[in-house]
């Protein structure tokens, strides 16, 4: 009853205009909205869910997690950043954020919302993609599939979950970097165009290493490389690509973003909170459960570590280009 | 053999511990619900409750969402039967016969077939998935974007069966469907297509707000109160179920639609949705009443409502036998599988055999449990029509808003969902049917994928289509062209036996 | 010449395939070996007005636009207005107070029902369908202005 009659105050307060200064000395003080901005139990809402689980008690507020899919993520991120900047509407946001406004550009569309709408707060995971080809091929290691590859150009396929996407855009680098051309078999999702993998209809695939794994372990998926930094726990037999002399990462990372203009104090707030619940024992479980490391970073890295990435993926999707 | 008993008892010792039956249950209400309420479907039903299942333990998750998912498939025919909503997705065709039934005041018939239908289907797929999961997975993996072009394509050539109406007003129908169905981003190369700068558009036009617009705000727009008033549509309660001619014409429709619906289930794809379909247009070309179709014929709501069901059985196949997420609600699955540390995969059935067999298990006793569940409730929903249509229609139009709205939390479904319902409404004054155009729209961006992702696969050789490698494409597509082929034979036949006929009179 | 109801129809369908090539614009076509994200709309639109054509030219035997039953029409539009406002004021005045409204000026306006049966029906219709889906089912649904 308590925040029925708080809202019904503050709505009060927005229709006199004096919300702003009325949120701040108590933030939180009701219930806050993280956007979902993918479908159901995608890559960004098996991160959120426990997160706000565990973010309700440090915040003493509840959590409500608003799915607002769309436009392979574009509709919630486009949603966030036109909130209210109060610290109630959260983005909860992937790898793929840095892309849209160049993909825009590239097809000379009205760029909709660009990195500065967004304060980053903090970065909880970041996989490693893992480069893998289905079973029936003969590659073994990474440079057999490449010297194939050079053999006959345009002949191997791989597959992606969507043009632009988190899976195109690594695969897109390595192509480059190895001065190989494959085929680009685009799927609507992870999960068809894992299946397109181990049904033989592409070759290659980069995946997330969680998604990945229960395929590799069955022998249906050959891992040949990874995109980390160094070599991943869950797959210390495969080597990185930086071993193998690509100088590419490529990481599918979940992060936390507040519109451009919310309040210092309440970005702060939301910061110890986040730091807290990274650490938070129930978090770290959740997230080994999905096969995932705590990777967290506080604000001032990862706002470093975003302007790295997205000059990555800008340089992807102009490596790309226009289909 | 054996070795499948056994495992049923180490199934079915842990579907019957009391917490498993308890959460069995809840999931079977919650679907039921969700399947009832117009627009929000299992999907949404799922994710809704999805974060209750964080302190469940692995089996007792599973066993609930999956509950909702099928449970879904019985609730959806309820509001197609009795307002020609579309409760679910699936559930388009069933408006057709379900609620021309009602109208005939078999609403509860309709409703009963349906949950017989729904409970003979369900069980039919959990025992193919018991007995010949592995194998299927294997035939479901080598369904590739060329059998699935095929297989659409027979989906298309069906379409001419579906209508009531003229072959021309069928073929405009669907070819407006298609063309909705591309709106949106081009998967293949990003282009934004008539999305007029709507980013919601990106993902294309939703089924449900279409079809909750065309099939009930458009039946609520022109059907004006004074003209309801003498209706009997609410039966007595002596005439709630089925009469034994009924039973007779819903047996082969429920066997048919069985059998078709789980093997289009294990396709990956969104494949409930072409089950019904398929199955109706089946159930009108082997009828020897096919113009009963579109009036209230009983094989319209068997086949179709079976067929749905089986289909969504038959989803797991891929997902519990190979680990890959088909569809959206096995995403979902997977996902708070996952959640649980359970990977799902090739090795779900031998490192965690509790939860395999506990859920498969549990599924034969969800499917009794929604048959228990749904039969009293005809009598209940039956009772709706009894409410004064002065009263039930505004009621009906804030359920198609609140349930389009919560789909994706958004305003354009709900304008969607109004446009079509306007839309709906001159359509029914033109006589067209508005099925094909649901149709077509469920078709188009699966179909334009699957035809363009073969052509990447085969460097643009429209050859493999027919060729040796790809022998189930090259069936389907046969079985197309048989079908057009006898199509075009009874035409020209028919065309003879007219020029004959000035003659005999 | 008379005006018949497939003239009508066929005539809507033309005129909207007209208007969906005219909006295609720059989606590039392709080739048959690599079909481009214009090809199936056009190739639609065209098979539309085709089809549409053809129903106007055999609309000969179709009843006259005039002879339709359009006595439904004002029901039709009083409905389809009144559910328009309800979705303009659906997420700035919230679920609760629109939907009461909606069903009020419904079934108390639009059906002539006597008033204090409409008002309960209003108020407790609402009611229901938020315990349903607030409470049971943990969906938000808009709320507004008044915070609820």
């Amino acid at each position: 009853m308590d925040r029925r009659g708080f809202l019904a105050g503050s709505a009060a307060a927005a229709v006199l205009g004096t919300l702003p200064a009325a949120g701040q000395d108590s933030y939180p003080s009701h219930a806050i909205t993280f956007i979902n901005p993918f479908p159901p139990g995608g890559a960004a809402d098996v991160v959120a869910r426990p997160l706000a689980a565990v973010m309700e008690p440090l915040l003493k507020q509840p959590i409500a997690i608003e799915t607002k899919a769309g436009a392979a993520g574009a509709v919630g991120a486009q949603f966030a950043a036109a909130a209210k900047p109060d610290g109630y509407t959260i983005l909860i946001h992937i790898v793929s954020i840095s892309g849209f406004a160049e993909v825009d550009r590239l097809y000379g569309r009205p760029v909709k919302f660009t990195n500065a709408d967004f304060i980053p707060i903090a970065r909880f995971i970041a996989d490693p993609m893992v480069l893998i080809v289905n079973d029936q091929q003969p590659f073994k290691t990474l440079k057999e599939l490449v010297d194939a590859a050079k053999a006959k150009p345009n002949e191997l396929i791989f597959s992606s979950s969507g043009l632009h996407g988190a899976l195109h855009l690594p695969t897109a680098l390595f192509m480059r970097a190895a001065g190989i051309q494959l085929r680009h078999l685009p799927t609507n999702g992870g999960g068809p165009a894992l299946t397109a993998l181990i049904g033989n209809n592409a070759q290659v695939l980069c995946s997330s290493i969680a998604a990945a794994s229960p395929q590799i372990k069955a022998g249906k998926a050959r891992p040949l490389a990874c995109f980390g930094a160094k070599r991943a726990p869950a797959l210390p037999q495969v080597p990185t690509l930086k071993e193998l002399g690509f100088n590419i990462e490529f990481y599918l990372w979940v992060g936390m973003f507040a519109p451009k203009g919310t309040p210092s104090a309440v970005i702060t707030v939301l910061r110890e909170a986040s730091r807290k619940a990274a650490a938070d024992d129930t978090f770290v479980q959740a997230m080994n459960n999905i096969g995932q490391e705590v990777a967290y970073l506080d604000q001032a890295e990862f706002r470093a570590f975003w302007e790295a990435d997205a000059k990555r993926v800008e340089e992807a999707v102009r490596q790309i280009g226009k289909v | 053999m054996e070795a499948i008993v056994d495992n049923l008892i180490v199934g079915f010792s842990v579907a019957f511990q009391p917490g498993v039956l308890l959460y069995a249950f809840l999931g079977c209400l919650v679907g039921t619900l969700v399947g009832i309420l117009p627009g929000i479907g299992p999907l949404a039903g799922i994710s809704i409750l999805l974060p209750a299942t964080y302190g469940l333990d692995a089996t007792k998750a599973i066993v609930m969402l999956a509950g909702i998912y099928y449970g879904s498939q019985y609730g959806g025919s309820t509001t197609s039967i009795l307002m020609r909503i579309p409760g679910e997705a699936a559930s388009v065709m069933t408006c057709i016969d379900g609620h021309a039934m009602a109208r005939k005041g078999r609403a509860g018939a309709a409703l009963a077939i349906a949950a017989v239908g729904s409970f003979v289907a369900g069980t039919f797929g959990v025992v193919l998935l018991t007995v010949v999961a592995p194998p299927l997975a294997d035939f479901a993996l080598r369904f590739g974007p060329p059998e699935y072009s095929a297989l659409l394509v027979l989906g298309l050539v069906f379409l001419a069966y579906m209508s009531s109406t003229s072959l021309m007003r069928t073929l405009l129908m669907a070819a407006a469907g298609l063309l909705l169905g591309c709106i949106g981003i081009d998967v293949m190369t990003g282009h934004f297509r008539y999305s007029f700068d709507i980013k919601e558009l990106g993902d294309g036009i939703g089924i449900v707000p279409v079809a909750v617009g065309l099939f009930g705000l458009g039946e609520i727009l022109s059907t004006p109160a004074k003209t309801v008033t003498d209706k009997v549509a609410a039966p007595r309660l002596s005439e709630l179920m089925p009469n034994r001619e009924e039973w007779r014409q819903s047996a082969a429709p429920i066997a048919r639609g069985s059998v078709l619906g789980f093997l289009v289930g294990i396709v990956p794809g969104s494949a409930h949705i072409i089950a019904s379909f398929l199955s109706y247009a089946v159930e009108k070309r082997v009828s020897k009443t096919p113009e009963e179709f579109g009036k209230g014929a009983v094989a319209g709501v068997a086949g179709p409502e079976s067929a749905n069901n089986a289909a969504s059985t038959g989803a797991f196949v891929p997902m519990l036998a190979l680990g890959l997420p088909t569809g959206p609600v096995t995403a979902v699955l997977m996902a708070a599988l996952l959640i649980k540390g359970i990977a799902p995969g090739p090795q779900l059935v031998t490192e965690h055999p509790q939860v395999f067999w506990g859920f498969i298990a549990s599924m034969y006793v969800g499917n009794l449990m929604l048959l228990a569940l749904n039969l009293p409730l005809v009598g209940l929903f039956v009772s709706v029509l009894r409410i004064p249509y002065a009263y039930l229609y505004p009621l009906i139009i804030v359920l198609c808003i609140v349930g389009v709205y919560l789909v994706n939390n958004s305003i354009v479904d709900v304008w969607i969902m109004l446009i079509m319902g306007v839309v709906g409404y001159f359509l029914r004054k033109l006589e067209f049917d508005p099925a094909p155009l649901v149709l077509g729209l469920v078709i188009a961006p699966t179909f334009e994928l699957s035809l363009r992702q073969s052509l990447v696969m085969s460097n643009g050789n429209w050859a493999i289509f027919f060729s040796g490698q790809r022998p189930i494409a090259a069936a389907l597509f046969a079985v197309s062209g048989a079908l057009l082929a006898l199509a075009a034979l009874s035409w020209l036949s028919r065309k003879d036996w007219r020029r004959g006929l000035p003659e005999e009179s | 010449m008379n005006l018949r109801r497939d003239h009508a129809a066929g005539g809507a369908f033309i005129v909207a395939g007209a208007f969906v090539l005219a909006v295609s614009g720059d989606l590039p076509f392709g080739t048959l070996a690599s079909p481009g994200a214009g090809m199936l709309p056009r190739l639609l639109a065209t098979l539309m007005m085709v089809f549409g054509l053809a129903l106007v030219l055999r609309a000969g035997t179709s009843p006259p636009l005039a002879e339709l039953n359009w006595s439904d029409l004002p029901h039709a539009v009083r409905v389809g207005v009144l559910a328009v406002a309800a979705v303009v004021a659906f997420e700035p005045l919230g679920f609760a107070v629109t939907t009461a409204l909606l069903l009020f000026v419904l079934i108390f306006w639009v059906e002539r029902s006597p008033l204090l049966p409409a008002l309960g029906f209003s108020i407790a219709a609402p009611l229901v369908v938020y315990v349903l889906f607030s409470v049971l089912l943990r969906t938000p649904l808009p709320r507004g202005l008044l915070g609820f």
